[in-house]
């Protein structure tokens, strides 16, 4: 697949439509993410019911990969729960590893993204919205 | 093959230039970043190891000798390059922060107090703001900011609004901070003047010539600035060198802000007198095979030539800014006219980030930045969280600006319907 490929035919869409974007009324958890090198910042909120996320929204000011990212975790972590979506974070990363070859099949939804990863720049575009997650995690937990 | 007479010239010497990034000749077009690096100062760093290492200023033998004399005649090399008085003037660091770090903390620390102001500009990267915020915080001080032309269509857009700087020079004014050369805009200070306007009011000055150094003669004697910063790095030579430039007077004033071997005169148990400036200020050992570096690449610069240099940064950057008006979708910042700036220009391309054109022009194998470029302050002010930037450097040449609005294409067939 190439570069055009990729953002063309399967990034585009989400950059352009992001799923669940926006603001929730009542968040239970929320968290913002910011990208020293470039600016894009992305707010993050979950609605909970108990440990499931019943609800989220995303609000990105950023790049096609950065909002793309960001629109397909959002789809991926709805109705799961946060331990189980933090495992999907680990293995997310894991993914992005520049040595890493073969990707678990719950990552093949993230292909188009992890193919993108020998520009290691933009790691953390990919990141951005998952350590938001992340961070909505670490405030469940304390 | 290079078709412009200076990069053909030159692009040989620079080994880096052979690479290949994704198939094409690797077009580096980052060089306010970072320039690369002539054989000859690669050989330099590789024969200091080689034939003379051992510590400066210590040793009572011949190699010791021969790399204090390295380390020494670099400092007579340096002050010659930039026409400061004399090599006493001249304080190794690492870089241009270190170097601005060091006036922040050995001079303005002790200098400023409550109610103090800084004057720096809207332009200034973050080295040449953080340190003083730092120092800000410390005191009670407080940074003002001189404000910069930057509405569309205007006469003198991305310039510094010399008279708003008039009138914020005000008796509270302890220190103005401002750069020779913007590191997004291009834009080329009047460095001269301000300082003449800031001793009008008895103002010390402090000049970031991260950029200038590689693309302008910079002469401390005849500008008359009280401090002056710069990086190897960006001139051709080794990462980990700058330079720090300071006026006598000023250099009395400093007080050391690091201890240690080599900054001593005699040592005592409870307290120790100082060695005299500029080794004050560089306690440990010095980067000895970085200052062989150094000078190399000054020298080489002065072989090229710096008239020549100037002439070919002009033609690429008139080539460039001729182009750009072709394009209703690039958004240029910074001045238009070729006398008021430098050969680096930051755009965007509209409805595409900046980190999306830089992806495919790196996939063209063009090298660019794309971000804030550490002028987050300056960003604002423009009204855009990131750009693109491209800076030139001795061996880049018209086809590569060639290759650049092509991959331009690319990203717009990407990114655009």
């Amino acid at each position: 697949m190439n570069t055009k490929t990729i953002f063309r035919d399967l990034l585009l869409d989400h950059a352009r439509s992001p799923r669940n974007s926006g603001y929730l009324d009542h968040p239970d958890l929320q968290a913002s993410a910011y990208n020293p090198l470039c600016g894009d910042e992305l707010e993050l909120a979950l609605e909970l019911s108990g440990e499931i996320i019943q609800d989220c929204r995303t609000q990105v000011r950023g790049c096609t990969i950065c909002i793309a990212s960001a629109s397909m975790m959002s789809e991926f972590i709805l109705k799961k729960t946060l331990s189980e979506v933090i495992i999907s974070s680990k293995e997310f990363s894991e993914s992005l590893r520049k040595d890493t070859e073969n990707i678990s099949e719950i990552m093949e939804t993230f292909r188009p993204l992890i193919s993108l990863k020998l520009h290691r720049s933009r790691i953390k575009c990919m990141r951005l919205a998952w350590d938001a997650l992340e961070d909505c995690a670490e405030q469940f937990q304390t | 093959m290079k078709n412009h007479s200076l990069a053909s010239k030159v692009c040989d010497d620079f080994p880096i230039l052979k690479r290949e990034i994704y198939g094409f000749p690797l077009a580096y077009l980052d060089n306010a970043a970072t320039t690369q690096k002539p054989q000859c100062v690669i050989d330099s760093l590789l024969r200091f190891y080689e034939k003379y290492n051992s510590n400066v200023s210590r040793g009572v033998y011949t190699l010791a000798e021969e790399a204090t004399e390295i380390y020494e005649s670099g400092r007579e090399s340096v002050a010659k390059f930039i026409s400061a008085q004399s090599s006493r003037n001249i304080v190794f660091t690492r870089g241009t922060t270190e170097s601005i770090n060091l006036v922040a903390s050995s001079w303005a620390q002790h200098k400023l107090k409550t109610g103090d102001r800084i004057l720096v500009t809207e332009m200034e990267h973050h080295s040449n703001l953080v340190p003083w915020q730092l120092i800000a915080q410390e005191t009670g001080a407080e940074l003002v900011y001189c404000p910069i032309h930057l509405k569309a269509g205007s006469n003198g857009v991305g310039l510094l609004e010399l008279e708003e700087l008039e009138v914020l020079i005000t008796d509270s004014v302890k220190l103005l901070a401002v750069t020779a050369v913007s590191n997004v805009l291009g834009t080329i200070n009047p460095i001269a003047k301000i300082v003449e306007i800031a001793h009008n009011r008895g103002v010390p000055v402090m000049v970031d010539a991260a950029q200038a150094v590689a693309r302008m003669q910079i002469d401390v004697t005849s500008w008359d600035c009280d401090f002056l910063a710069f990086s190897g790095h960006k001139v051709y030579g080794p990462t980990g060198i700058g330079v720090l430039y300071a006026k006598k007077d000023r250099l009395d004033e400093m007080l050391p802000s690091q201890g240690g071997g080599g900054m001593v005169s005699q040592v005592g148990r409870q307290a120790s007198t100082w060695a005299d400036a500029p080794q004050k200020f560089e306690a440990g050992t010095p980067p000895v095979a970085e200052v062989s570096g150094l000078v190399t690449a000054l020298e080489y610069v002065l072989e090229v030539g710096m008239p020549q240099i100037q002439k070919h940064e002009k033609e690429l950057t008139n080539y460039t800014l001729i182009k750009f008006r072709d394009f209703a979708d690039l958004e240029l910042y910074g001045p238009m006219k070729i006398t008021d700036r430098i050969g680096v220009l930051s755009f965007n391309l509209q409805n595409v980030h900046p980190h999306d054109v830089a992806q495919v022009l790196d996939e063209g194998g063009i090298a660019v930045r794309a971000g804030h470029h550490c002028t987050q302050i300056l960003h604002k002010q423009l009204g855009v969280l990131a750009s693109v930037r491209i800076s030139f450097g001795i061996y880049n040449d018209v086809s590569e600006i060639d290759r650049l609005f092509s991959a331009l294409d690319r990203a717009r067939e990407i990114f655009l319907d």
